[in-house]
């Protein structure tokens, strides 16, 4: 039976209730000196309550705290400037092993048989914490990814609001982040996808019918300078904070698209190459046997007559027939380059007297200027190719009415030497830029079509570039650039230092 | 005063009709003995007889049975004192090599000029016969 009076009863709850108070509770008398230290604080701090009782409080500080405490408290009795009584803050505590931890501390004040005592309550943070630090770095963690990604991340609302973009995509786009955030995402994309996106992302809401969200695919992004590119888009969808976003992870294949073209452009010459040699020799062969025979015939006419005009006439066409095949096979079969060291200002020189031979182009007017290093190269392949450029300028300028001047510059760059051949002609129309070096593509009457390509195709084996210029002052410029041969020498690994 | 030019035997080695034709009337209209051969085998066959040795071959490098350079080898040992002229119609720079490493006095591509042939042939012959000087 309990007899106990209400008094001594509610003494003993309060006893329990501190005991079995999951914080730590501790009081202290107006100097700092410890009167009461329940279990929990015994667990956290790491002390018995005989350990401490009577001890200062400053004991469970750690420095600088340990130090300013007392001058905290007397000057709290004093003036009454409370820095945490009555308020409770984040500070830290000592264990007795002399291990720190992040406690919440709230501290009353009471007062009891006339003495003022302070009472806190001692709530351990590290679990807490910890857990904050490990968001926090987690947090960092993903922002590092996605932040270093090579792959373009954009992230948009259910509205199709750019959210995100992360600077892969940045670099993508030619955007930055701070450009686009809350613009629409059909910003990245071209026409006509721009216009059926908001439809789709409609569409995907309302119905769940999925075009692209969870399955990826081949689509075209547009640059801020609007050219576009080939990229793969893979969309995800998630939930943040209720709200429906999708996040698209951008791969660019430009790369990969501009390297498939080459395999393919290089298959395919590969197969015009076995075709071109099988033709050419089923051509030449009879195209031989109706020369020779023609030839025999027409010694058999009275010289002068109008036969023999005629024989001579066939036997011309036979020729340009011929020629356009060697064109073919020049361009289908080019011959493997012997590279030599090779002076280009000379070798330029030499292809222009050639030129000259050809009555066609005797007034054509050649200026040369500047010079470089010899390169590596096959020089009886650079002449083909020096020759189609000129004759290539001689006739667009011929075309546009008169024989007009060719400026042919040389010049050392960095490890390569580009020889530059510059017109007065009536320069390329832009649509028609990209299409110049595609075989069989010509804008004169009669032409095979085969002489820029072929030119390209012989610079590019001996491991060189061609492109064509047409600035807004006129004319044309097709620049070949060359590998210098001590370039290619310590690219090699020769070089004697 | 110019030596009268030598009169030759002339083996043509050709299949392909109109060429060998145009051939053999150009150089016997000049002068010269004409054999013909439309494939290898006829080839071999017409410089084995050694009774009448050739004195120039003009050779075709793709024929019926033959289409390298293993024709050319047999007739420069059967006829070693011949000069041989190879004719292609698509030559590649090996396959030229080939031939004038085996001796070959000339590899020609075909459309040839007729009105170029009896030089050739008169100047291969040259090559191989000192005494012709």
């Amino acid at each position: 039976m309990q007899s106990l009076d209400p008094q001594h009863r509610a003494t003993q709850v309060l006893a329990a209730l501190i005991d079995s108070a999951v914080d730590g509770i501790i009081v202290i008398d107006a100097r700092g000196r410890i009167e009461t230290f329940n279990p929990a604080a015994e667990r956290l701090f790491g002390y018995r309550q005989e350990d401490v009782a009577g001890r200062n409080v400053t004991m469970l500080m750690p420095s600088p705290y340990r130090d300013e405490h007392d001058r905290y408290l007397w000057r709290y009795l004093q003036a009454g400037n409370a820095k945490i009584i009555g308020i409770g803050r984040e500070v830290t505590g000592l264990r007795r092993d002399g291990t720190v931890f992040p406690i919440h501390l709230s501290v009353g004040e009471m007062t009891v048989g006339g003495e003022r005592k302070f009472t806190g309550i001692v709530h351990d943070l590290s679990a807490r914490v910890q857990l904050e630090n490990r968001l926090r770095s987690s947090e960092e963690r993903w922002r590092s990814i996605i932040e270093s990604a090579v792959d373009g991340i954009v992230v948009i609302d259910a509205q199709g609001r750019i959210e995100a973009l992360n600077p892969a995509a940045e670099r993508l786009f030619g955007h930055t982040e701070s450009e686009v955030l809350g613009r629409n995402v059909t910003v990245l994309m071209p026409f006509p996808y721009r216009e059926e996106h908001d439809q789709y992302l409609a569409r995907y809401l309302s119905t769940g019918e999925a075009r692209i969200i969870g399955i990826g695919r081949e689509v075209t992004g547009v640059h801020r300078d609007g050219t576009t590119f080939p990229v793969h888009l893979a969309v995800g969808e998630m939930t943040v904070g209720g709200e429906r976003k999708f996040t698209g992870i951008l791969h660019d294949l430009s790369a990969r698209v501009r390297m498939e073209e080459q395999l393919r452009e290089q298959a395919a010459l590969v197969r015009l190459g076995e075709m071109a040699a099988v033709i050419a020799h089923e051509i030449k062969n009879p195209l031989a046997g109706i020369r020779g025979a023609v030839q025999v015939i027409g010694d058999r006419l009275q010289s002068g007559s109008r036969e023999v005009a005629v024989i001579g006439e066939i036997v011309n066409r036979i020729d340009t027939l011929n020629g356009l095949i060697q064109d073919l096979l020049l361009f289908a079969r080019p011959p493997q380059p012997k590279p030599a060291l090779v002076d280009v200002a000379p070798l330029v020189a030499t292809t222009v007297d050639l030129l000259r031979a050809d009555p066609a182009l005797k007034e054509i007017r050649v200026e040369m200027e500047g010079a470089s290093p010899p390169v590596l190269a096959d020089p009886e392949l650079l002449k083909i190719v020096f020759q189609n450029l000129l004759v290539n300028s001689a006739q667009a300028m011929a075309a546009a009415g008169g024989p007009g001047r060719i400026r042919v510059s040389i010049a050392a760059i960095h490890d390569s030497c580009d020889v530059a051949f510059s017109d007065d002609g009536p320069g390329i129309p832009a649509e028609i830029r990209e299409k110049i070096f595609t075989p069989f593509f010509t804008t004169k009457a009669r032409g095979t079509g085969l002489g820029l390509p072929t030119a390209k195709r012989l610079v590019e084996a001996n491991r060189g570039t061609i492109r064509i210029d047409c600035p807004s002052g006129g004319g044309t410029t097709v620049t070949v650039q060359l590998p210098l041969a001590v370039a290619q020498a310590a690219g090699a690994g020769w070089s004697s230092s | 005063m110019t030596p009268a030019a030598p009169h030759l035997r002339v083996l043509v080695v050709e299949d392909e009709t109109l060429i060998r034709w145009s051939i053999a009337e150009t150089l016997a209209h000049e002068g010269h003995t004409v054999l013909e051969a439309t494939n290898a085998r006829s080839a071999v066959e017409t410089l084995s007889d050694t009774s009448e040795p050739v004195d120039v071959v003009l050779l075709d490098y793709r024929l019926p049975d033959s289409n390298d350079l293993q024709l050319l080898a047999n007739v420069r040992r059967l006829t070693p004192g011949s000069a041989v002229v190879m004719m292609t119609a698509y030559g590649t720079p090996e396959v030229t090599k080939g031939a004038l490493d085996l001796g070959a006095y000339r590899v020609v591509n075909k459309p040839f000029d007729m009105h170029a042939l009896e030089s050739l042939v008169l100047e291969a012959h040259g090559s191989r016969s000192p005494r012709a000087n």
